[in-house]
């Protein structure tokens, strides 16, 4: 009911002006290339004296080494999204809440997956990020819970209650599963009709295809039946409607690549697909690539809506992710190729 | 066996002879073991190699696909997803019997899993937490496959190594040993025969 008062309520000026001052903060894309020349001790000590300074100086005491850039990194992520939540008001308030939702899901998950597994709490907390509307605080609560049930009563009322309802401990791949379609859901009914909303509509459905083609390569490479895979996709694309993820869940391997080629995402991985392809992550990755560069084309169409807004939010997490993927990398002493492949800039 | 110890009786030789006769044939039957244990050892040893080779292959892999794993969707990625991995492979040791060496079998289950019942959802996470998943199962396979194999070869040196002491004992310590106490016996007993005899003819004279 409150999305419906919130509805229609334009306060994006305001938002989308903080959001451009943000992002003129963002590394950019220039800046890759030279961590990439970089040594790990220059890349800490540049990230350390950056935006990240702060989280780098709380995280000192608890964490070291490159734990302890990761956990900055993910705290910095929190930090910024919580302060749009902070900063918005409104409709778009509530579409970054819905957003971040995501965050909120995968969160939810490590608990769970952590309570059943048996671990200790400080170790379930290491691996959350409270980037969602559940803030750290709730989640350490959640997470010293002893029992499931506890958890169910903590999270009924929330939108996630749906889908662990009936869950009583033991696998958890199905709650995980609905979780996400929630999520997916959710984002769906939060946009509405206006020109920019269309736009950000058309965003969210490209994003459900290209976690529907991951999905069908994953489950089809892994040998799963027509039926489980079909379960496991997310209703809502752009491109692949209802009978299209039909069609292509019951298609074999060979059939399935072909099949592809009738939609306009073909031309992104086309290169890297094959019948005897033995690894995805070329196609994940430059799906990746795809979706960032679709949200940073349409980010501009409609300064005043919520797509600069997603926009940023992505690039941030980008930035995070790109940070990671080069300083993890090279202290493992990847090829300078994979680590490049894995990049998106 | 000092020689000074040896009763130089005819009973001792009979029980001398004896021995060494079975000492011949347990060292002619250690000999055919051990050698038959060595043709083994060598069948097992290059099973062992390919396997060992196959295993630092793995594990290549494995540490690749998890290092890109953590490097691209982080190590809280990772270590969350790592809870859902609750049920550990189960391991059925058998024994089974090489030339008397009792070596193990070892059959695994549950080391392989499809990927909806790894018991993560699939919506939510990455080929590259599969692949290194998928790398990892491999290993842990590979692992289990050599870890029958090293221990086989190892019983096996053992049993070697024992057999070759035992064949080598036989050889230049007790059947010389009982060879030259059968002989003095032999030496005493014509000795004493001779007295005997000189013995005879000087009371008949």
């Amino acid at each position: 009911m409150a999305f419906l008062i919130r509805r229609g309520s334009k306060k994006y000026p305001y938002i989308t002006a903080r959001v451009r001052a943000m992002k003129s903060k963002l590394l950019p894309r220039e800046v890759y290339p030279k961590l990439m020349n970089m040594d790990i001790p220059e890349i800490t000590r540049l990230i350390g004296e950056s935006e990240y300074k702060q989280d780098v100086d709380e995280l000192a005491q608890k964490y070291s080494g490159l734990d302890l850039l990761e956990h900055a990194l993910n705290q910095n992520l929190a930090r910024t999204y919580r302060k749009l939540l902070r900063v918005s008001q409104d409709e778009p308030n509530y579409l970054i809440t819905e957003y971040l939702r995501h965050w909120d899901i995968w969160n939810i998950k490590t608990i769970l997956r952590g309570k059943n597994y048996g671990a200790p709490a400080q170790e379930i907390l290491d691996a959350v990020v409270a980037a969602g509307q559940l803030g750290y605080r709730e989640l350490t609560s959640i997470a010293n819970m002893e029992s499931i049930d506890d958890i169910k009563t903590a999270l009924g009322n929330t939108p996630y209650y749906a889908a662990i309802a009936n869950y009583d401990g033991g696998e958890l791949s199905a709650i995980e599963n609905e979780l996400d379609k929630i999520y997916y859901s959710r984002l769906l009914a939060s946009i509405g009709k206006s020109k920019g909303e269309k736009l950000s509509l058309k965003y969210i459905k490209t994003e459900i295809d290209l976690k529907n083609i991951k999905t069908l390569f994953r489950t089809k490479k892994a040998g799963l039946v027509k039926d489980d895979i079909f379960e496991l996709l997310i209703p809502g694309g752009m491109e692949l409607k209802s009978g299209d993820l039909k069609r292509m869940s019951s298609l074999p391997w060979s059939d399935f690549l072909k099949g592809l080629e009738d939609y306009s995402y073909w031309s992104e991985i086309s290169e890297v697909v094959s019948e005897d392809m033995t690894s995805l992550m070329d196609v994940e990755a430059l799906l990746d690539k795809y979706a960032m560069g679709y949200a940073s084309r349409i980010s501009h169409y409609y300064p005043l809506s919520i797509l600069p807004i997603y926009d940023y939010m992505l690039r941030k997490n980008n930035e995070i992710n790109n940070i990671r993927t080069i300083v993890r990398g090279k202290k493992v002493k990847l090829p300078d190729e994979i680590i490049r492949k894995h990049l998106v800039m | 066996m000092a020689v000074q110890d040896i009763k130089p009786t005819r009973s001792e030789l009979i029980e001398l002879k004896r021995k060494i006769k079975l000492s011949e044939s347990g060292h002619k039957i250690l000999k055919m073991k051990r050698d038959g244990l060595i043709l083994e050892f060598f069948e097992v040893l290059e099973k062992a190699k390919s396997v060992r080779a196959e295993l630092d292959a793995d594990f290549n892999v494995a540490t690749e696909k998890i290092n890109i794993a953590r490097a691209v969707e982080g190590i809280v990625t990772v270590r969350s997803t790592a809870f859902s991995f609750k049920d550990a492979p189960q391991l059925k040791v058998e024994s089974k019997n090489v030339m008397g060496v009792v070596v193990p079998k070892i059959e695994s289950s549950s080391v392989r899993k499809a990927l909806n019942e790894r018991g993560y959802g699939i919506i939510g996470t990455s080929s590259r937490i599969d692949e290194a998943a998928d790398a990892y199962e491999i290993l842990v396979e590979k692992i289990i496959l050599a870890a029958e194999i090293e221990t086989t070869i190892k019983k096996l040196l053992d049993e070697i190594e024992k057999t070759k002491r035992r064949v080598n004992a036989l050889e230049f310590k007790v059947i010389p040993e009982l060879i030259e106490a059968r002989n003095f016996i032999i030496l005493r007993l014509d000795e004493m025969e001779r007295e005997n005899t000189f013995r005879l003819k000087r009371i008949k004279s």
